[in-house]
């Protein structure tokens, strides 16, 4: 399940990576893990690079977020500006999928094995961070993180992280958690060469 | 020949009063639900159940929350209401909570051996050897927290009668709304049947007793001339100062050493002859409040201050000094009497003030602790048929006690307390009782204990019991 995760986080950025614009070539990994004292988990903190040069496509395919056993899996799902979800349910019961978070959407309910799609192209100042509700069960919760560019990865339950294919170059690493606020920390990133970074946060 | 008889008539009492405590008082808790959320022991919060220690004196004060209590502490997550974005939504949407994931119940049992006796009016001597009343009482408490800033806690007691029957009484049913806004711990609020904070930080006085303190809360104060002693079958009951009240309160903890609270409660209940099915006698409220500060130690709130806690948690060097007052409105409310000549007439306590000082100090494994309190009323006496008033006094009582618990082991504690009470009405005396106890914990949830008590007017009223207790 960690290997699952931090290898999504991988994944996103890689799919990413063949869609973007002018960087490219050869890069490294940026690796570390993200600890969150007070936490019962140190998952679903997403750890990307808050600036990049060059502008980033979204993907072709849209990404995807499930409702699945009465949760919004992936709990938290970071894409880069135009990307479009698609919202499935895998559910028997009718679910719902709405935030009301920046300009506010409500997709309505549909039944087991329908999808909706949204693309979150209206973000003006990233991160934006899109809360995803259900209206029908009020306890679910998701995230969508809107974010500059695919360089980012979400950390399994032990708080490891793992984001491939970083340009060589210096950057500011940031964190965004749903309970805790971090202070981004710089990080330089040589070809070839992993770099290591590593966040605390007490709550 | 009145004054015997009343003297007679307030060993009686007394010795009714302070034997048969075993079967009516209980504000004592033991909360292993609290256990099963965080998976912890008992000694977490208390030094010999339930009698607290600082950890969980802070606990209860800040609405059964762990100090500095973060995700990870709770071994049982609870299940979500709805999703905390919902508060931004709020109005147009219900506030997200959360329930605990398992049925918060706890149960107390007790059982007791007693072996009492008591001068009877007529002068003999009642005595009872070795009543095994298994069980004598049993408790089932549910308590938790509601998300953040929500807690509760009730408490049901179900005890026996000798002819069988069994009574209920509802002790405890409170909601607290714990540090709503403000700074944390500055401000809670509780609402429903609770202990009012006025007495419920005096509970170190619930561990080696079986027995309540008489003196402070099962004080009579109506007759003719004043109180004369305990209450014991007065209806309504009159208010010495209540261990339990119908009302709403707020309290919190300034800096983390003092303590404010501010409280508004029902009062006496309506007269026996009020048939209107209400809890209050009349309109007008009771209100109470008190202010302790504490030196030294733990914060009242948990806080260390960075410094080391003591390995042995039930130590807390400290000083806690507090002030109290509570003062009633009887007006309206009729207690019925007879004259020495035959004479029905009613009594009303129109207004009550009660002030009082607390002070516990706490020497490694040493705990002494003491309250004072004194009560100022104000009779008047009806015709119960015509009402004309017949007469007024103003009369005043005082009462005291000092105790000191002593850790011998983790597991054992003796207790030695004294207590008195100076009644108003000047022809009785004042009422004098020791009370030396044994504790000791079989199990972090099983209490063993030995108590002995005595009138120390009179020889005859004693009772020596045993009692086991034990808390799932």
């Amino acid at each position: 399940m960690i290997r699952f995760a931090v290898a999504r986080g991988s994944l996103v950025a890689v799919v990413l990576l063949l869609n973007m614009g002018p960087l490219g070539g050869a890069g490294a990994s940026i690796t570390g893990t993200v600890k969150v004292t007070g936490l019962a988990s140190s998952a679903d903190a997403v750890v990307y690079v808050l600036q990049a040069p060059g502008s980033f496509n979204p993907p072709a395919k849209p990404a995807e977020m499930d409702q699945r056993k009465m949760q919004f899996i992936p709990h938290v799902l970071p894409v880069v500006p135009g990307t479009t979800v698609r919202f499935l349910n895998s559910d028997p019961t009718p679910h719902n999928v709405f935030s009301p978070d920046n300009e506010k959407y409500n997709l309505g309910t549909w039944p087991e094995k329908e999808t909706k799609d949204y693309t979150f192209n209206k973000c003006t100042k990233v991160p934006c961070v899109y809360t995803q509700l259900c209206r029908v069960h009020a306890e679910m919760e998701g995230y969508v993180v809107v974010l500059q560019n695919p360089f980012f990865a979400v950390t399994g339950k032990d708080g490891r992280y793992e984001i491939d294919n970083v340009p060589p170059g210096s950057y500011s690493l940031g964190v965004w958690h749903a309970k805790a606020k971090f202070q981004p920390k710089p990080v330089t990133v040589e070809a070839g060469k992993p770099a290591v970074v590593d966040f605390t946060f007490a709550r | 020949m009145r004054r015997k008889s009343i003297l007679v008539c307030g060993f009686a009492r007394i010795a009714f009063v302070v034997l048969g405590l075993l079967a009516t008082a209980s504000t004592a808790r033991a909360v292993p639900a609290f256990a099963r959320k965080y998976q912890t022991s008992c000694q977490t919060c208390h030094i010999v159940f339930p009698k607290l220690n600082a950890f969980g004196e802070a606990f209860r004060l800040r609405g059964y929350r762990l100090p500095g209590e973060t995700e990870e502490m709770v071994k049982q997550p609870p299940v979500s209401l709805g999703a905390p974005a919902y508060k931004k939504l709020w109005p147009q949407a219900v506030w997200p909570g959360e329930i605990s994931s398992s049925v918060p119940l706890a149960v107390n049992v007790k059982l007791a051996d007693m072996n009492t006796s008591s001068l009877n009016e007529d002068g003999t001597v009642s005595t009872v050897k070795n009543d095994l009343q298994f069980p004598q009482e049993v408790n089932i408490f549910g308590a938790g927290t509601l998300g953040d800033h929500v807690s509760y806690l009730s408490e049901v007691t179900f005890g026996e009668n000798t002819d069988g029957s069994v009574s209920v009484e509802l002790e405890h049913a409170h909601m607290g709304f714990d540090s709503p806004f403000g700074p944390e711990d500055l401000f809670h609020f509780r609402i429903g049947k609770l202990a009012p904070n006025v007495v419920d930080g005096l509970q170190e006085m619930w561990l080696s007793t079986n027995a309540g303190i008489d003196s402070l809360f099962g004080y009579n104060p109506i007759g003719f001339n004043g109180g004369t002693g305990l209450a014991e079958g007065v209806s309504p009951a009159p208010i010495s100062i209540p261990a339990i009240v119908r009302g709403i309160e707020g309290y919190g903890i300034i800096r983390h050493r003092a303590l404010w609270v501010a409280g508004l409660a029902n009062g006496i209940g309506p007269s026996a002859t009020d048939a209107s099915g209400r809890f209050d006698g009349n309109s007008a409220k009771d209100v109470y409040a008190r202010f302790d500060y504490k030196i030294g130690g733990m914060g009242l709130d948990g806080d260390t201050g960075g410094q080391p806690v003591p390995e042995k948690n039930w130590r807390d060097n400290s000083l806690r000094l507090g002030i109290f007052t509570y003062r009633g409105d009887g007006s309206n409310i009729d207690f019925s009497l007879t004259t020495d000549l035959g004479a029905r007439r009613n009594i009303q306590d129109v207004h009550f003030l009660r002030t009082g000082l607390y002070a516990s100090l706490f020497i490694q494994d040493l705990n002494v602790f003491s309250a004072y309190l004194h009560g100022t009323d104000s009779l008047q006496v009806f015709n119960p048929v015509t009402a004309a008033l017949l007469g007024a006094i103003e009369p005043d009582y005082h009462a005291w006690f000092t105790q000191a618990d002593y850790l011998i082991y983790p597991w054992l504690q003796a207790g030695f307390r004294y207590e008195t009470l100076t009644p108003a009405d000047p022809s009785v005396p004042s009422l004098r009782t020791s009370v030396a106890n044994l504790s000791a914990l079989v199990r972090a949830n099983v209490k063993a204990m030995v108590e002995y008590q005595r009138d120390l007017r009179e020889g005859d009223n004693h009772s020596l019991n045993a009692l086991l207790r034990f808390a799932f």
